[in-house]
């Protein structure tokens, strides 16, 4: 180990590939931030809450757009358009409600209550699926291709706290409503 | 001349660090895979929680550590503080590229996806993230000693500034991210998620203690070893001078 502690020769590689490294990852690196913040700020996820989506359906128009809504438990009916399988379901938020058919796979964790974004857009017309009676029935539906799942911050378990349980029903409140449950 | 060896950067405190990182670890596993119990809704994939979030807390940490150093090296040109903010910048891109690895894999199960480019708090880690790999590589440009720790004491200060934007981003943009707002600040876990979590939360917050002391030590001698050099290198041109 004593070459360590040798005078070095000189360096003849200095403007070798190896200086210029740790400036070329940064500068790699700066750009990358530099398309991350411009992706941000043109919104891909930006969603539309469903009381935002109706109240906007005129200026969406038939536009994609990501939507927002809690599942109702009662309306979610597996049927089929055509030979293709759907999901027909109503979603709930802020009031109002929206139906929705979704093709292809629903996400794992897809259930009544838990909240969910869709991708798709406005349909206007009857959603055609045998057994679903939408909640909304106002003539639209809204036609999706994508789900993701928007769990909430809660972890508490009903079994394990009472209240929990009371929270849970104030929020299913509407769906009581609506299913007559 | 003769100069003191360091065989290795190991103390008692940190051997007793590591140890408890060891203990922590096993009692984790334990608590996380077998005495927490599954969530309602999202079943055995809340156990991810138990990792996740100390990485995320750690990530934090760490880069306020590094920005309070970089802030102590623009302040008082020190040293010692440069080489914390260097170390806890290398244990904060580690910290957070568990927490975006851990929370994608955690995405898929819950979120029915990995990944989502429009996800305000995803992108935002992300940006983190590369800023703290672009604070490393400005670390290791050439030039002066001084030059390339205030370049890097600037990222490092950028880069701690996004940490309030990535915090209360689930907040200001909620229609712009997948991502829950806060469990812990917001009291909505409790019993053994709650205590396992907190299992997790002390694990890492020793590993992070101990990989610190190290890396610290480490960048220190490497400190001492180029300065040695450099006087040793002198001393000899010196002796070629005198023999001419």
């Amino acid at each position: 180990m004593t070459d360590t502690l040798s005078p070095r020769a000189p360096r003849t590689g200095r403007r070798g590939s190896r200086r210029w490294l740790p400036a070329i990852i940064a500068v790699g690196v700066l750009a990358a931030v530099v398309v991350l913040v411009l992706n941000l700020f043109t919104g891909a996820l930006f969603f539309y809450n469903v009381d935002e989506a109706i109240e906007q359906r005129s200026d969406l128009g038939d536009d994609r757009f990501t939507l927002q809504g809690i599942p109702i438990e009662c309306s979610i009916t597996k049927g089929t358009i055509g030979d293709e399988v759907v999901t027909a379901f109503s979603v709930s938020f802020g009031g109002a409600i929206v139906d929705v058919v979704h093709r292809g796979d629903p996400a794992e964790l897809f259930k009544g209550g838990v909240s969910v974004v869709l991708d798709g857009a406005w349909v206007e017309g009857d959603p055609g699926v045998a057994g679903f009676d939408g909640l909304a029935n106002d003539g639209w539906y809204y036609s999706s291709d994508r789900m993701r799942v928007k769990h909430d911050e809660d972890y508490i378990n009903e079994d394990e706290y009472d209240s929990r349980l009371a929270e849970s029903r104030s929020q299913s409140q509407i769906a009581s409503e609506v299913c007559g449950t | 001349m003769e100069s003191d060896i360091v065989e290795h950067t190991g103390s008692r405190t940190t051997r007793l660090l590591g140890a408890s990182v060891f203990v922590g670890l096993v009692a984790l596993v334990l608590l996380g895979f077998f005495v927490a119990p599954p969530d309602d809704d999202q079943l055995d994939a809340v156990r991810m929680i138990f990792i996740h979030v100390p990485s995320a807390i750690f990530t934090y940490v760490a880069f306020v550590t590094t920005a309070i150093g970089s802030v102590m090296w623009l302040l008082r040109r020190s040293i010692w503080w440069d080489t914390v903010a260097g170390a806890a910048a290398e244990i904060g891109v580690l910290f957070c590229g568990l927490t975006l690895f851990t929370g994608s894999v955690w995405g898929r199960p819950t979120w029915n996806t990995y990944w989502d480019w429009g996800d305000v708090r995803l992108v935002t880690t992300l940006i983190l993230f590369l800023m703290m790999i672009g604070y490393l590589s400005v670390r290791s440009l050439g030039g002066s000693v001084e030059a390339t720790a205030t370049r890097a004491a600037v990222v490092g200060v950028l880069g701690a500034a996004l940490l309030p934007i990535i915090n209360r981003s689930v907040e200001w943009w909620e229609n712009n991210t997948l991502h829950q707002k806060s469990s812990l600040t917001d009291g909505k876990l409790e019993g053994m998620t709650l205590f396992t979590l907190f299992v997790g939360i002390v694990v890492w917050g020793l590993f992070f203690a101990w990989s610190l002391i190290h890396r610290f030590r480490i960048s220190w001698l490497e400190r001492e070893l180029r300065t040695t050099d450099l006087d040793q290198a002198l001393r000899d041109r010196r002796a070629e001078g005198h023999r001419v």
